[in-house]
């Protein structure tokens, strides 16, 4: 025996020990660097499957009925072949979704549904029950065991009556529990819904189990007996009739039976919510199911390891008495003066209990909360700012309120059925959500009705033929119910119903539980259709590992609340740090724009993140009813956006419509076609492609500021689609083009232009956008597109194709101007091709043969045509005139002022006499020309007596000439006074004359040569610099001297062309 | 990616094979085999195949494990699917 107070602080301390753990895994976290993320945690925390059933039930069937305590454990090991597919799927839907409880995860899956959530909870809390009292059972059982040994197994001890006062054990146990329950799992509000502390705690449970079952195991097949073999031989010649216990035989050790048992268990230890909860919701990291797929099978066989020789040693002991075989693990022991051990075990009793309890209890909770509870608390309206607190306490009263409905079970069924059974019951309950959430996950057609359908009727048969049987046996109920059937049907007896006999209860209620279940949920989804929220759901679950496709339908939020109004949506909820700490980090990676407000095309997602994240703390059911109803008080509507680029969307940011549409207006453009009808095309193209009723381009006219419209497609209206806009920003076109930036009203409902607003109003217009048409930064005019259809229709990938469409619009247009540039270039070329050819045919086409000089000459011309003029006038008697002449420009205008002079001095030549009464004569001639033309001349004028050698001269301003004395070696530089023509209507000017003496070279030249640039120092060619070349070409032709200082000249400059005309004429007499 | 999806379906076979077996291998006519009163070493037909059988069938979980596609240690978990169940 050992004392209470013993067993009841070592109890605590244990608990305490545990909370401990639970507290640093917590701490852990919270420094994140989580304790209990690795695989052989989640592999230990997967062992809550093994309960106080497991740990003292399993001797008790084994003693009792033999080897079919072995397919509850059998059932785990082959489903784990499936966890790498099936719960690997279950988990990523589930983090993707911020699913928290098996009901969460069911009605997710059906289009987030309140009536499948609830349902699932309530069926979920009744079909643990069971469970939850076989645990409360066990503890209080084993407690008064160790306590009290002498009252034997078997006995009911509800009342510790060496404790001064009458208390019922399972009651205490049942309070402390709960109050762990709340520790663990309610402490304070996680919006994840996820439990570090609760979880290492559980695995610490799962460690201390096993130790205390095979220390029991060894103990007994090795201490007090000679190991397995001599158990069994022992057995078999003392109780040859009990044989059977170790074969499979007839009745509720049948095959069926055996088989019912392996497919049961197989599907409660995917679907109990505390296997859910751990499995899935506590899941960490995938890779985890990779170990935990052969670890938990491997926990579950050391587990069972020592079963039999346990139940045998058992029997052996009491003498083939069964009655405590439940206890076998805790009487053998302490029959065999070992209470240390017997009080090790009644601790790993006590884990199992304890885990199951708490975890159960807390998943539970969750659900109760989150979808019976939350539905009610939302229809309240509560007004409060911040409800999470209410919630938390809510969740943890439904903590306590789980416990003690096991605890009500357990009062009133208690004593009448073994462990095993009552386990049992609750399998069957759990493998209900089997056809609905594996259906799910698989079959893209499942429906709420078929789900919701099955699941009903398959806990009606569960709970008449297993639950109202145990009522029976309890002495609850009638017993003419299972032996007449209700009401007297014989047909509806529940353990015989529809008149199926010669199965075992487990066997009979399975077949008829999934007959109905699997039948309604196949057969109601093919009549049913899926809802468009339950398809899109149905995708998310069957579609969950392939590659994330763009939603097909787009959404936006009429009159949408601000980002502020979201956070104080989720603060009621999970309150006002979680809320912000959620907000930050949605915003963190998000562009705000100026406004500080999200984009129209981002609320959507705010709102499914506020979804997400309410979901992630309430369930997805009571989420989406909370958005929906704060939507709908603020007037806010979630509209289908036009799918304006129709269903066939690739990609986000480019479509096959869209890539059509640009092509086809690059076509367009590229087409060379004439402007109007490339305008006209690439609107039809734009109106018929997206249904636009009206599309509008205009062009802003310098002259009148104002934008002209250029082309207009769509429904006629003088207001929108004909009329001019002046430019300013009272309209949105003249904002457009003013800014320089895309205006889009997606909802004309909501305009802050007046002037516009009535326009459109008139028009009936639900949306439009202009967006600038631009030049290289510069606007040129707007393209306009308008709707009557539909709102909200233009979404931002449909703005960046408008956007490129302005951008082709200008390209054509700034095309069409450039064509227009070219052609008149091209004919301004011609002319000027003309021009220079006529200049060239002035100019002398040779040079005349004279007795006793030598000539040469030369004009190159900067541009096409210039401004430089020479030549050779011979005279009747025998005298030769040359004249250099420089008009000012090298325009069209000087050439013609050049011809003009060349005409003038041809047709005078004759009656000229003196060399400056030509020059004097020149320059009242073209006075009131070059006046007018702005314009003047220099020129040098020059005659030559060959005969005499003399020359005569006058310059009007021109560059003074070179005359390289050879007598001297020399240069000098011819001057005479004379201004420059066309400056004065009278000049007087000055003729001088010099003797030329045989080698002597006269150089006459403009100042394109002297003028001409060094390309780095900016030094001038010069008369000096030239001067000095004349001087190393005194002996050369005159031809050939012109060459050389023309590739002189150009070696300077560095250049092949002159910056200015350049002319020439070099005479040397012989 | 490649290299995984190419011995994705047939570890998905392999383990529905398995899995069959399995169910066959633990339920009737399959026990009766053993459901017999020999013994040996004093340890009955239909419990020794139950303790050789039940270790063999989670050897063989632990190799299927051991085959599946390795997670690149440089990704994050939420951010890829190393196999793609579907």
């Amino acid at each position: 025996m050992i004392p209470v107070w013993l067993l009841a602080i070592t109890s605590l301390l244990y608990l305490g020990l545990l909370f401990g753990v639970a507290y640093y895994a917590d701490q852990r976290r919270a420094a994140g660097r989580s304790l209990i993320s690795n695989a052989h945690i989640y592999s230990l925390s997967l062992a809550i499957f093994a309960t106080s059933w497991t740990f003292y039930g399993s001797v008790g069937r084994a003693a009792t009925s033999g080897l079919d305590f072995l397919p509850v454990y059998l059932g785990p090991t082959l489903i784990a072949f499936s966890w790498w597919f099936l719960l690997r799927k279950m988990v990523r839907v589930s983090k993707e979704q911020n699913i928290v409880s098996i009901a969460d995860f069911i009605s997710s899956r059906y289009g987030k549904s309140v009536t499948l959530g609830a349902v699932v909870t309530i069926f979920a809390v009744i079909g643990i029950m069971p469970y939850i009292a076989l645990q409360l059972k066990a503890v209080a059982h084993t407690f008064d065991l160790l306590s009290n040994p002498l009252s034997g197994p078997g006995r009911s001890l509800h009342q510790l009556p060496n404790f001064g006062f009458r208390f019922d054990t399972a009651l205490v146990v049942a309070l402390i529990l709960a109050l762990f329950g709340v520790l663990f799992g309610a402490r304070n509000l996680d919006a994840s819904e996820r439990h570090e502390g609760l979880v290492a705690a559980i695995a610490l449970e799962s460690l201390v189990k096993i130790v205390a079952f095979v220390a029991v195991g060894i103990f007994v097949t090795y201490v007090m007996f000679d190991g397995f073999g001599d158990i069994f031989t022992d057995f078999i010649s003392r109780f040859p009739d009990r044989q059977d216990l170790l074969l499979i035989n007839g009745g509720d050790n049948s095959y069926a039976h055996w088989f019912a048992l392996t497919f049961i268990s197989m599907m409660a230890v995917m679907f109990l919510p505390r296997q859910f909860h751990i499995m899935v919701i506590e899941n960490s990291d995938e890779e985890h199911i990779k170990s935990a797929m052969w670890r938990f099978p491997a926990y579950m066989f050391l587990m069972n390891l020592f079963v039999i020789p346990i139940a045998l040693a058992g029997l052996l002991m009491y003498n083939g008495d069964t009655q405590g075989a439940d206890y076998f693990v805790i009487t053998l022991p302490l029959q065999f003066g070992q209470p240390w051990l017997a009080l090790l075990v009644f601790i790993g009793g006590f884990s199992t209990s304890a885990g199951m309890v708490m975890v159960s209890s807390v998943a539970l909770a969750t659900m109760v909360l989150n979808h019976l509870v939350m539905p009610l608390i939302i229809r309240m309206k509560i007004e409060a700012a911040d409800i999470s607190g209410l919630l938390l306490n809510i969740k943890r009263l439904a903590i306590v309120a789980v416990v003690f409905l096991g605890y009500l079970y357990y009062w009133l069924i208690g004593e009448s059925y073994a462990l095993v059974n009552i386990g049992l019951i609750s399998f069957m309950a759990a493998t209900q959500f089997a056809p609905g959430l594996i259906g799910g996950l698989y079959w893209r057609n499942a429906t709420r009705g078929g789900a919701l359908t099955g699941l009903i009727l398959g806990f009606i048969i569960w709970f008449y033929t297993l639950l109202v049987p145990s009522f029976v046996r309890s002495g609850w109920l009638d017993q003419s119910i299972l032996d007449k059937g209700l009401f007297g049907f014989s047909f509806l007896r529940p353990l015989e119903l529809f008149g199926l006999t010669g199965f075992d209860i487990w066997t009979h209620a399975l077949f008829w539980t999934l007959l109905f279940n699997v039948g309604a949920f196949l057969a109601i989804s093919l009549l049913t259709a899926t809802s468009r929220a339950e398809a899109e759901q149905a995708a998310k679950f069957v579609d969950v590992f392939l590659p994330q496709r763009a939603p097909l339908h787009r959404e936006r939020i009429s009159k949408a609340p601000s980002v502020m109004e979201f956070v104080e949506l989720m603060t009621k909820f999970i309150g006002e740090k979680q809320a912000h700490a959620a907000i930050s980090q949605y915003l963190g990676n998000r562009e705000i724009d100026e406004r500080g407000s999200l984009s129209e095309y981002e609320l959507p997602n705010l709102k499914r993140f506020t979804e997400r994240t309410l979901a992630g703390s309430v369930g997805a059911a009571p989420a989406r009813i909370i958005i929906e109803n704060y939507l709908a008080t603020r007037g806010s509507r979630m509209e289908d956006v036009f799918d304006i680029f129709g269903s066939v969307t690739l990609s986000r940011t480019s479509s096959r419509e869209q890539l059509g549409v640009l092509y086809e207006s690059a076509r367009l453009v590229a087409s060379g076609a004439n402007l109007q009808s490339i305008f006209d095309d690439i609107l039809k193209l734009l109106q018929q492609q997206f249904k636009f009723d009206l599309c509008v381009i205009r062009i802003f006219d310098d002259d009148r500021n104002t934008l002209v419209v250029q082309s207009q497609v769509g429904m006629s209206s003088e207001h929108l689609g004909e009329s001019e806009r002046d430019l300013n920003m009272e309209t949105y076109i003249g904002a457009t083009y003013l800014t320089n930036t895309t205006t889009v009203v997606n909802d004309t409902d909501f305009m802050d232009k007046a002037f516009s607003a009535v326009i459109i109003h008139r028009e009936g217009i639900k949306s439009f956008a202009h967006t600038p048409i631009i030049i290289e930064g510069q606007p040129i005019g707007v393209l306009s597109a308008f709707s009557r259809t539909s709102k909200g229709m233009l979404t931002e990938e449909f703005i960046t194709l408008f956007e490129n469409l302005a951008g082709l619009i200008g390209v054509a247009w700034r095309n069409a101007r450039q064509t227009a540039g070219l052609i008149a270039a091209r004919e301004q070329e011609r002319e000027l091709q003309i021009a220079k050819n006529i200049q060239v045919s002035l100019l002398p086409d040779r040079t005349p043969d004279l007795p006793g000089i030598k000539l040469a000459g030369i004009c190159v011309p900067a541009s096409q045509v210039g401004g430089d003029y020479y030549d050779f006038l011979p005279r009747s008697d025998g005298r030769i005139d040359l004249v250099i002449a420089d008009v000012s420009g090298h325009n069209v205008g000087a050439a013609l002022i050049m011809a003009e002079t060349r005409t003038l001095i041809h047709a005078r030549t004759t009656n000229f006499g003196e060399v400056h009464r030509i020059m004097e004569e020149l320059n009242e001639f073209f006075y009131a020309d070059l006046t007018r033309a702005e314009l003047f001349i220099t020129m040098f004028y020059c005659s030559f007596h060959p005969g005499n050698r003399r020359l005569t001269y006058a310059s009007a301003g021109h560059n003074r000439p070179l005359l390289w004395r050879n007598s001297r070696g020399a240069c000098d530089q011819l001057d005479a006074e004379g201004m420059i023509l066309g400056i004065k209507r009278q000049i007087v000017f000055e003729e001088e004359a010099t003797d030329l003496e045989p080698g002597d070279i006269l150089f006459l030249y403009t100042d394109g040569v002297t003028e001409a640039m060094h390309p780095d120092s900016g030094e001038l060619f010069g008369e000096d610099r030239l001067c000095e070349l004349l001087a190393s070409l005194k002996d050369l032709e005159p031809d050939v001297i012109i060459e050389e200082v023309l590739r002189q000249v150009r070696t300077f400059t560095g250049q092949h062309s002159f910056q200015d005309d350049v002319s020439l004429i070099v005479m040397k007499v012989e | 990616m490649s290299d995984h999806s190419g011995n994705q379906p047939r570890l998905r076979e392999a383990w529905i094979l398995f899995f069959i077996l399995g169910v066959v291998m633990l339920n009737y006519p399959f026990l009766q085999i053993f459901n017999k009163t020999t013994t040996f070493f004093g340890i009955p037909l239909l419990v020794l195949y139950f303790l050789l059988g039940w270790p063999a069938s989670i050897l063989v979980i632990y190799l299927f494990s051991r085959s599946l596609p390795r997670r690149p240690r440089t990704q994050r978990a939420e951010k890829q699917d190393p196999g793609g169940s579907e």
